[in-house]
């Protein structure tokens, strides 16, 4: 009975794989861009994918959304694969695109509706402002059309998009991108707390500050493959600075 | 379904906010309720004109006084083809063809354009119908407000958005042609009230309507598909506009006009100076029936005298004048049918090959459907030719008959020396009010449904196709996020 029970408490020890990529080829164009990707995260980890411009991030979520046909290997999203479940993994994911495109003619509140409504999630008003409230985009600014809004606004209306659609897996492209210090620190606490209620979170960044004072672990992503990857360390110094930014001028060299 | 009615409220919501397109729809409603509106009063106008006329010319013709039968062949009637209810928002052919014949004996007259025609003529400005504002500025309008409509999410990356929402590209592109359709059935709106109106006056013309409605909204549906589909085809939404425009070009100016040339070119028309001409001659050869000593008619009177078996004309107990006016007018009628149903072949031949048009280009097929239905088209106007030659025919014969049994060939021969037999080869007035007046009788709706069939068939086939090349287009979008 007990060898029985055993596995089974190992299982629930070790957080469930929610993304996992092995062997992935990919190509844009006729350019191969990703050349044996091999990524794992686990619900409640926030992993963050570096790599140099065109390295190949954006192209990895694309293909774990389905919105690209890898040429070899395989890609589950929480066992899903999106080629043979592409409706199953886009509900339990939510992404957030490197170019966030919003409707200009409607306000940050309509927007999320709107998206809401495609998706199929009921959400009250309450938990939209309750979002847009936790992205801090003011009360007045969401009702604003998006065509008026800064860089940093739209963003935190896609952020908040992303979080109320709950989501178990975040696809997250370049969140931080035209955040003030200031948003990017509470974006970045927000995070911290999905990761508490066991999401897994891939967020592809250039920030290497910001991934290392977050992230459970950073991939580098170079030559179409993971070149590098370190895990948070326990205490305040959770990763080596010196030996990311190595990696990352190694890298790009 | 539930994510493409989402995507097309999305659409609609955007277009109810985009100033331009307020405008343009605006603007478009206003012509189309302008159009409804001028359209039915021109089509009351007239066909009150052509009543009274009709009216007007049944009463000199009946008030008539006592006069020689013949006097009345001479002095004739005229016949007006009314409008049908339904012209109000087809009127078809009506304004390219004449209304009124002026019927007489041994002759066939051209169809001329009435009186109340000239007269408002100055007034009106081209034909602003509710069929043309559909057939034509409606299908313009929906380029305009419909050729971004999924090249700019394409462009804008907003694809990958709905994509990652859950929408697949079939959604989206349905979204967007169902938001296009409702702009369609906005546009349509004042149109459809003017139908509504038009037939309400007459219950039995309801399916015809059904059948113009029908025509119509196929026609804007291959409009809408046309527009999601190419804007889904095309890279950017300034190609899709171009692409648009250019579409809208050549199936809504260019092909029309290009298959009535071939038409006209094909089955080419005699024209009126050639026909009088070759008619004259043939007429000619029949042989007068006014003079007694022609061949033919010398021939007519020795059979007649052997009928009646008796030797002189003045033995026969019928007027033999009033005969040889009858077999004159049954030998030259003949002439005018034959030659009436060569021209209508001709035109019938004309109107088969633009019909053939049709499956290159759904305007086509929508203005047959639709003036079809109406009963305003050319197959009313040679159903009225040959209706008002019918009528003619039977009402010279019956003056003829008259002529033979009613006066007496003696008092006929002695008329124009002797007062006294003048007087009395005149008949009583009462016989003008006993003779039938002219009532065209138009294609029955039943009718007129059977023969728009084939052109509301092509308006199906073009959705059916055009619903083909959207679901081909949905494919292709399916890989471009
Ligand atoms: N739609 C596309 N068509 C063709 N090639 C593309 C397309 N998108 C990206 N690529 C190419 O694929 C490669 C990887 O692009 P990708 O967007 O994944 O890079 P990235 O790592 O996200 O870069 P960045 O940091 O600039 O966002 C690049 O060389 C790029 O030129
Ligand atoms: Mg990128």
């Amino acid at each position: 009975m007990r060898a029985l029970e055993a596995p089974a408490a190992a299982a629930a020890a070790a957080p469930a794989i929610a993304i996992a990529i092995d062997g992935l080829e990919a190509d844009r164009g006729d350019r191969p861009v990703l050349r044996g990707l091999k990524l794992s995260v686990a619900a409640g980890e926030v992993y963050a994918l570096l790599g140099a411009n065109g390295a190949g991030k954006s192209t990895t979520l694309a293909a774990l959304l389905g919105f690209l046909a890898p040429r070899a290997g395989s890609l589950a999203v929480c066992g899903r694969s999106p080629q043979a479940e592409l409706n199953a993994v886009r509900r339990i994911v939510a992404y957030l695109p490197e170019n966030v495109a919003l409707y200009e003619h409607l306000s940050a509140v309509e927007n999320v509706r709107y998206f809401l409504d495609l998706a199929g999630e009921r959400r009250g008003a309450d938990e939209i402002d309750a979002a847009l409230a936790e992205v801090r985009l003011a009360a007045d600014a969401a009702r604003q059309r998006v065509g008026t809004y800064s860089k940093g606004m739209r963003q935190k209306t896609a952020i908040a998009l992303a979080l109320l659609r709950r989501a178990p897996v975040l696809l997250l492209d370049e969140p931080t991108t035209g955040l003030d210090p200031g948003a990017t620190r509470e974006f970045h606490r927000l995070l911290d707390a999905l990761r508490g209620r066991g999401v897994a979170i891939l967020m592809v960044t250039h920030d290497l500050l910001g991934a290392a004072e977050l992230a459970d672990r950073i991939g580098l992503l170079a030559g179409g493959r993971l070149t590098h990857e370190w895990c948070a360390a326990p205490g305040p110094a959770r990763f080596d600075l010196a030996a990311l930014h190595r990696g990352f001028a190694e890298s790009t060299a | 379904m539930r994510r493409a009615l989402v995507v097309a409220g999305g659409e609609l919501r955007l277009l109810l906010r985009s100033r331009l397109a307020a405008i343009g729809l605006g603007a478009l409603l206003a012509l189309s309720a302008v159009a409804a509106w001028t359209s039915s009063a021109h089509v009351a106008r007239e066909h009150a004109t052509r009543a009274a006329h009709q009216a007007a010319v049944d009463r000199l013709f009946d008030d008539q006084p006592a006069r020689h039968p013949h006097r009345v062949v001479h002095y004739g009637t005229y016949a007006h083809r009314p409008l049908g209810p339904l012209a109000a928002f087809d009127p078809g052919v009506d304004p390219y063809t004449g209304t009124t014949l002026y019927l007489e004996g041994h002759r066939q007259n051209v169809a001329a354009f009435g009186a109340a025609r000239e007269s408002s003529g100055l007034l009106r400005f081209g034909q602003l119908t509710p069929a043309f504002v559909l057939q034509t500025l409606a299908p313009l309008l929906l380029v305009f407000l419909g050729y971004a409509s999924v090249a700019r999410e394409r462009e804008s990356g907003g694809l990958r958005q709905l994509y990652s929402h859950g929408a697949r590209a079939v959604d989206v592109l349905a979204g967007k042609a169902l938001a296009l359709g409702a702009v369609a059935l906005a546009v349509a709106l004042p149109a459809g009230i003017a139908l509504v109106a038009a037939a309400a006056s007459v219950p039995a013309e309801v399916p015809a309507a059904l059948a113009v409605a029908a025509g119509h909204l196929l026609y804007l549906a291959a409009w809408v598909l046309a527009i999601a589909a190419i804007s889904a085809f095309a890279g950017t939404a300034r190609t899709a506009l171009v692409a648009l425009v250019a579409a809208w070009t050549v199936a809504v100016v260019v092909l029309p006009r290009v298959a009535a040339e071939y038409a006209l070119r094909a089955e080419p028309l005699p024209s009126r100076v050639e026909t009088d001409l070759r008619l004259q001659a043939e007429l000619r050869e029949l042989g007068d029936s006014h003079d007694a000593n022609d061949p033919f008619f010398a021939e007519f009177r020795r059979r007649t005298l052997e009928r009646y078996g008796v030797e002189r004309i003045e033995d026969l107990p019928v007027n033999f004048r009033g005969l040889v006016s009858a077999e004159g007018e049954t030998l030259t009628s003949r002439l005018f049918v034959e030659y009436a149903e060569r021209l209508a072949a001709i035109q019938r031949a004309q109107r088969a090959r633009v019909d053939a048009f049709a499956w290159a280009t759904p305007a086509l097929a929508v203005r047959r459907a639709s003036m079809t239905a109406a009963g305003s088209d050319l197959e009313n106007h040679l159903r009225f030719l040959a209706q008002a030659e019918a009528y003619r025919y039977d009402l010279i014969q019956r003056l003829n008959r008259l002529h033979a049994d009613g006066v007496a060939y003696a008092d006929d021969v002695q008329r124009s020396r002797d007062a006294a037999a003048e007087r009395r080869t005149r008949v009583v007035a009462s016989h003008w009010q006993q003779l039938p007046d002219f009532r065209f009788e138009p294609a029955s709706p039943r009718e007129r449904l059977a023969a728009a069939r084939p052109a509301l068939l092509a308006l199906g086939g073009w959705v059916a196709a055009l619903i083909g090349v959207l679901a081909l287009a949905a494919r292709r979008l399916e890989r471009t996020a």
